[in-house]
């Protein structure tokens, strides 16, 4: 199976996570915030871990972040994904932590710190998946 | 994030629990045999199976009959009521859990007097039937979303999730790629003088550096083994325990604390490394136990992957925290060096039986049972894990 036809894997799709999955191929990315404290949460849920309130709103994000910590795998898992490539731990400027990709270069020893944004990214399956890029 | 830890943190158990039970019967499966039985493609039995034969061992080596026991704890891979069925028992305690889990719940199952003497039985076929540990259908996802959740990104394997916490645990504390070294050389090391383990040629850092990677910064030489296998013990009531075995083991303190804040995200590792869990754990223990670190004359630390082990050693309090590097470089954890860790040579060398031959490894150090690898006059063995952040602590002592 070569890297066109690959299916990119499916995303765990609990009731909650629809809504958030629509934005990301709508290319504007929204998460829940809470009503009652203002906590942003990822992934989504039915309530608020910081405060418990259920009144939770979809709201857009800013599309910053920061690298928390990255890897690269050397050996192929998925179709999708030809060895090597890598995956980050990026944190959210509203403060979520999301597990990820680095488009446009490798990461490497100086990456941990760098600050990020948001892009969107049409696998060739057609999924859209929410990637980020430096910003500096 | 979870730096702030609440009042309950600084809580201890209750006294009672202290030596209130003894490992009287350790048994386990032939796994050097039957790796190389699943090699050539055969099954030499199914998870099933593998129980069975380690429980037969644990009732030889305690000197008594099936028919004295009262409690059963089933591993995490099979079922309970299989297990039971096929053991024959028909308990007043009876449970499932993993391997420190089931050490915790037998000591605190005999401690209210539920049951006098627990069979704790585990058997994994995960190499002859191939479990898949990462991927979107990775073993554990029902109960660690953590474990699925990120697979559009193309992260599915456990070695990711540590690859993730080693590769920000080197940024926040210097830690190196030839310091993460020392841990495979060492267990290797341990492994070499152990005629029950899998892998026993020696390497050296020069080995670990130019293994290839696998999912970087971890080296092959990070991962733990996959085969199939079991194990089981016969932990009993303190005083029964003393009339049943000249031998007995006891368990002189357990603690626990778990980080769930952010685990979907990875946080309680890419952010604490488990510190503040593993530290909460430890004291439990130690104020249970009025032992310390210093009193452990052998650690075992479940290590799925080596990471687990520098990790271990800051959270358990065997060095400074930020100083496990400069521990494993110069005091060491191999044979002949400061702190023996892993005598077995673990889930990196020995067999991967999730944390359970890690209980029985303990037992035996303690015991003075374990021949070219045994370490001097032990007295005290010490069992950590923090798999996704439940952070455990046991101390055994004779
Ligand atoms: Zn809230």
């Amino acid at each position: 199976m070569n890297a066109i036809e690959a299916k990119t894997p499916k995303p765990v799709m609990g009731l909650y996570d629809r809504p958030m999955w629509e934005s990301i191929s709508a290319r504007a990315m929204r998460l829940q915030r809470c009503r009652a404290c203002s906590a942003w949460q990822y992934p989504p849920g039915p309530s608020c871990p910081q405060c418990l309130s259920c009144e939770l709103e979809w709201t857009e994000v800013s599309g910053r972040g920061k690298i928390l910590s990255w890897v690269v795998f050397h050996r192929q898992y998925l179709p999708a994904y030809p060895a090597p490539y890598n995956s980050i731990a990026v944190r959210l400027a509203e403060g979520p932590t999301m597990i990820t990709n680095l488009e446009g270069a490798m990461p490497g020893a100086d990456s941990i710190g760098r600050d990020v944004r948001l892009v969107y990214v049409t696998m060739p399956d057609g999924m859209v998946l929410p990637r980020f890029e430096l910003a500096d | 994030m979870n730096h702030v830890q609440p009042d309950y943190a600084r809580k201890h158990p209750s006294p009672r629990n202290k030596r209130a039970a003894a490992v009287v019967g350790v048994g386990h499966t032939d796994w050097v045999g039957d790796w190389a039985r699943c090699r050539a493609g055969e099954q030499p039995t199914d998870s099933y199976g593998y129980g069975i034969r380690a429980f037969n061992n644990a009732l030889k080596d305690a000197g008594i009959s099936r028919d004295e026991v009262d409690g059963l704890i089933a591993g995490p891979t099979t079922a309970y009521e299989r297990l039971g069925e096929l053991t024959g028992i028909n308990p007043r305690w009876g449970g499932q859990a993993d391997a420190v889990l089931a050490v915790a719940q037998a000591v605190m199952a005999i401690e209210a007097g539920y049951a006098e003497v627990i069979a704790l039985v585990y058997g994994n076929d995960q190499r002859s039937v191939g479990t898949q540990y990462g991927g979107p259908e990775a073993m554990g996802g029902g109960a660690f979303l953590s474990y699925v959740y990120h697979s559009p990104w193309g992260l599915t394997s456990q070695g990711a999730l540590y690859a993730l916490t080693l590769q920000s645990y080197k940024h926040a504390r210097g830690f190196t790629e030839a310091e993460m070294g020392e841990v495979a050389v060492a267990q290797r090391g341990w492994s070499s003088m152990n005629p029950n383990a899998i892998m026993r040629k020696r390497i050296s850092i020069e080995d670990y550096m130019a293994s290839p990677f696998v999912c970087e910064p971890l080296h092959l030489f990070d991962y733990c083994l996959i085969n199939d296998g079991g194990v089981a013990l016969i932990i009993a009531e303190a005083e029964r325990a003393k009339r049943m075995t000249e031998r007995p083991v006891f368990i002189e303190g357990v603690g626990r604390f778990d980080l769930n804040r952010g685990a979907t995200s990875l946080e309680p590792r890419i952010d604490d490394f488990y510190l503040p869990a593993q530290q909460a754990a430890a004291a439990q223990s130690y104020a249970l136990s009025g032992l310390g670190p210093k009193d452990m004359d052998v650690l075992q630390v479940y290590d799925s992957f080596s990471v687990h082990v520098p990790l271990a050693l800051e959270g358990y309090g065997y060095c400074g925290v930020g100083e496990a590097g400069k521990f494993l470089r110069e005091q060491g954890i191999g044979p002949g060096q400061k702190q023996p860790v892993n005598t077995s040579g673990g889930h990196l060398s020995e067999t991967y039986m999730q944390g359970w031959a890690h209980q029985i490894e303990c037992v035996r150090q303690v015991r003075g049972e374990c021949g070219e690898r045994q370490v001097a006059e032990a007295r005290h063995a010490h069992y950590t894990s923090d798999v996704a952040g439940k952070c455990f602590s046991i101390i055994y002592g004779r």
